[in-house]
């Protein structure tokens, strides 16, 4: 019975992340500059990898018939949503950060940016 | 409907999405006007392609095939921060 539960409960948690991933795949296609898919990056950052990775922790857990080994792919799938968790947010927000100073991204349709009109008059470094 | 033939369905309905996902993010890298975009991409794609070798480590059941996810995240965050740091600064870094 707990088998059936974890299963299931494993398999609603991998198919949200397939989805968040269908969705995200598409937002970074139809956005329209760099920042803007900034965005659909972190969706298919934290919905579509920690979240069925989660799921497939739960699956192992209730699959015997995946042998003793199952009890590691659960440990291993944990300790990668965690790893993800904290690396993935990071290195967003450095190339996020290295574009803008850098301005290697084109900010195509822009309405304003305070940011760049306080580094061009000296605010700010 | 035991739950092996539960499971195996269920992947087997689960597997094209990620494939059509996965092939989206490749149109990104390939016609992506600048880096950002294209590491962004590569990025994405990682974590896709770590997720889906997860789940046929369930389909092959083969558990072992789970030790590459943990290799393929932490690729990932080097690349972010190493074309970061080039991006900046104009040197790897020594």
């Amino acid at each position: 019975m707990i088998n059936w539960v974890l299963v299931i409960i494993g398999e609603i948690l991998v198919a949200v992340g397939a989805i968040c991933d269908l969705i995200a795949a598409i937002g970074i296609n139809r956005f329209p500059n760099f920042f803007v898919r900034l965005h659909a990056l972190t969706v298919g950052t934290i919905g579509g990898a920690f979240v069925p990775l989660i799921g497939i922790a739960l699956i192992a857990l209730g699959a015997e018939f995946l042998g003793v080994y199952r009890f590691f792919m659960a440990g291993a799938s944990v300790i990668a949503a965690i790893l993800l968790l904290f690396l993935a947010p990071v290195g967003s927000h450095a190339i996020a950060r290295a574009a803008h100073r850098s301005k290697a991204a084109v900010v195509h349709p822009k309405i304003v940016d305070r940011l760049e009109e306080d580094r061009e008059k000296g605010v700010i470094e | 409907m035991g739950i092996e033939e539960q499971v195996m369905l269920f992947i087997t309905a689960i597997i094209p999405i990620f494939i059509v996902s996965i092939i989206l993010y490749l149109i990104r890298i390939l016609k992506g006007p600048t880096i950002p975009d294209m590491v962004i991409a590569v990025d994405a794609i990682s974590y896709d392609i770590a997720v889906f070798l997860a789940v046929l480590a369930i389909y092959f059941k083969s558990p072992i095939l789970i030790s590459c996810v943990i290799v393929l995240m932490l690729w990932a965050y080097a690349l972010d921060i190493y074309v970061a740091k080039y991006l900046e600064s104009k040197e790897m870094g020594e």
